[in-house]
């Protein structure tokens, strides 16, 4: 059985944003409410100022603290891939998960819009959250896989509709190699400096394997015991994972 | 002078009756027109705020004035008599108007009526709480009907109440897991939260209790009847002031440690105790009272306890909406590099739900 998990080199990630708009087409997310993100950020006081960027997806995290809150099973962990879901026939909406979550990547459907105009009046939804006048091939509300109804949590699937069809037994699902590209997650398919590696963690031939071992690879926020399957790379050239930040090696 | 005289003299029930349909319908309007929206909830941080300060408050409530009831009926003490039956009747009240506020909050409020208790996730600490809220329900449902029947003996219903009390202990302590098991968020994670809720919500029962039995009476002292008159001029003041102080331990335990901790999200302590909100908590709604009750001279004077009990539950539900909304200004994610709090203030609905416990 495959873990699938993602490598993010942050020494090669630019802040283009191309993984962000790619999953807001591939998953009709609202504009603003973004499964994929690259936060933006700055360190230090003028004129000693940086500029930093950090891509955030859903970590699917191995020992998921969104999975163990919630009261209906409804947030799950599935065994084939190593996904975490959102089961929308289930969810109630109590947005414990979001509260639990502590990498900040889940949005309730129903609040104000981040993006105003609201685009949602200019396309409403009657079952759903809204009526885009193009919507994704996929839709499994039992995955959280398409556009959610009203009064649930949402978030990044990893584009299970895209990696759970990939070959069973390949290591890295690649954009460069032809016959797999159709598998890879829209964010990690779009990046132009190839900053995005996915594949099988479980996998010790995997490419993201000998990457996160070669380069150590980090996780984020590991103290809070979720284990994250996102891993992100910072030689010391470029962006710094930030909770990392204050146990820079300094010999 | 009789409760209904009072009723009739005061119309306090019709107000309040009034009140709650107009609230609740200005309530269910602006959900319906613009979803959750209408509330000061958003997607940067902001999860868990007015709404589930009104149903936590009122649910601690309940469970502090049902364990008013219950440790009286359990441990023998006669003198409680008058008020048990007052107590449990407040205590089934907050809580439906607790829980009614949290069905305005819940995205699918129906359904989770069924995918709540038949999730069977042992995991989730809100799964526990649901049942343990449904027992508690059901027990003083049991108990108030046993006790309105006449002829009841402290004996005869100590088994009831025994278990009411239990269950009550456990919805309570089961509300502070919520918040003590999140160790990502350093300003709620803490051991010591369900004990800290368990004083908070005795002392609620306490406080709740003498203002609305006041109430009952037309807010006169002389109208209480002689056993009535007899528990508060005696044991109840102290034991509100016993509660009132052991509640102020925690608070100011809780304070210390989060001004001098270093991890992220205990900042929120400095915007607090900076907070005029926080000393209206501190001075206002605790010590005041405090030093009120502990004075032998105001501590019988009736308007004395009344303002006492008055103030207390307003510095409660301060206590209660700081710790919520404090446990979530500083956003988990961001927080990493991001110095700066999150904004929150109720929107004009989310104050509307303030009324349907009230009554």
């Amino acid at each position: 059985m495959a873990k699938w998990g993602m490598v993010i080199d942050l020494d090669k990630c630019t802040g283009c944003q191309a993984c962000t708009t790619a999953c807001a087409m591939e998953n009709n997310r609202l504009p603003g409410e973004n499964w994929q993100d690259v936060l933006f950020y700055h360190e230090g006081t003028y004129p000693n100022v940086n500029l930093m960027w950090f891509p955030r997806p859903c970590f699917h995290c191995e020992n998921p603290s969104c999975v163990s809150v919630c009261p209906t099973k409804a947030t799950y962990k599935e065994p084939e891939g190593g996904f975490v879901l959102i089961d929308w026939n289930k969810c109630i909406g109590c947005k414990y998960c979001q509260v639990a979550c502590p990498y900040g990547v889940r949005f309730f459907t129903d609040e104000k819009a981040v993006v105003q105009p609201d685009i949602r009046g200019v396309f409403p939804g009657t079952d759903r959250q809204w009526d885009p006048p193009y919507k994704g091939p996929q839709d499994d509300p039992s995955r959280g896989i398409g556009i959610q109804p009203h009064g649930v949590v949402s978030k990044c699937t990893f584009c299970h509709h895209k990696v759970s069809k990939a070959p069973k037994g390949v290591a890295d699902l690649d954009e460069d190699i032809p016959e797999l590209k159709e598998y890879v997650p829209a964010c990690v398919r779009v990046c132009a400096p190839k900053a995005r590696f996915f594949g099988d963690l479980d996998n010790p031939e995997s490419h993201v394997n000998k990457l996160i071992a070669d380069q150590r690879g980090v996780r984020l926020k590991d103290e809070t015991g979720n284990k994250p399957q996102v891993y992100y790379l910072s030689g010391g050239a470029a962006a710094a994972v930030p909770s990392l930040r204050s146990m820079t090696d300094k010999t | 002078m009789s409760t209904a005289t009072m009723h009739a003299r005061l119309p306090i029930l019709p107000v309040a009756l009034a009140g709650l349909v107009i609230s609740v319908a200005i309530v269910l309007y602006n959900l319906i027109n613009q979803g959750h929206a209408a509330y000061g909830t958003d997607n940067l941080g902001m999860f868990w705020t007015f709404p589930i300060v009104v149903y936590d408050y009122f649910l601690l409530t309940s469970t502090g004035l049902a364990m008013v009831a219950t440790l009286a009926l359990v441990f023998g003490g006669d003198d409680f008599r008058p008020i048990i039956k007052r107590a449990l009747w407040l205590a089934l009240a907050g809580l439906a108007g607790g829980v009614a506020v949290l069905m305005l909050e819940l995205g699918k409020p129906i359904q989770a009526l069924w995918l709540i208790p038949f999730s069977f996730a042992f995991d989730s600490p809100l799964y526990w709480k649901v049942l343990c809220v449904l027992g508690y329900v059901l027990a003083l449902l049991w108990l108030f009907s046993r006790l309105s029947r006449t002829g009841w003996s402290m004996a005869s219903v100590r088994g009831m109440a025994l278990l009411t009390l239990v269950l009550a202990l456990g919805v309570t302590v089961i509300a502070g897991v919520v918040y003590g098991s999140q160790s990502m968020r350093p300003f709620w994670a803490s051991g010591d939260i369900p004990v800290a809720f368990l004083f908070e919500s005795l002392l609620g029962g306490l406080a709740f209790i003498i203002f609305f039995t006041y109430m009952a009476y037309g807010f006169k002292q002389d109208g209480l009847p002689a056993s009535v008159n007899r528990l508060f001029s005696d044991k109840l003041p102290s034991l509100l002031a016993l509660a009132i102080f052991l509640h102020m331990l925690f608070v100011l335990a809780r304070m210390t440690s989060g001004l001098y901790g270093n991890a992220e999200g205990l900042q929120v302590w400095q915007h607090i105790v900076a907070s005029p909100l926080f000393h209206l908590e501190l001075w206002v709604g605790l010590v005041t009272p405090l030093v009120l009750l502990l004075l032998p001279t105001t501590r019988r004077i009736g308007s004395v306890q009344i303002l006492a009990a008055l103030l207390v539950m307003i510095s409660l539900f301060i206590a209660r909406y700081e710790y919520i909304i404090g446990g979530q200004l500083v956003p988990l994610f961001k927080g990493a590099w991001a110095p700066a709090l999150l904004s929150y203030s109720p929107s004009p609905t989310e104050w509307m739900l303030l009324h349907p416990p009230c009554p």
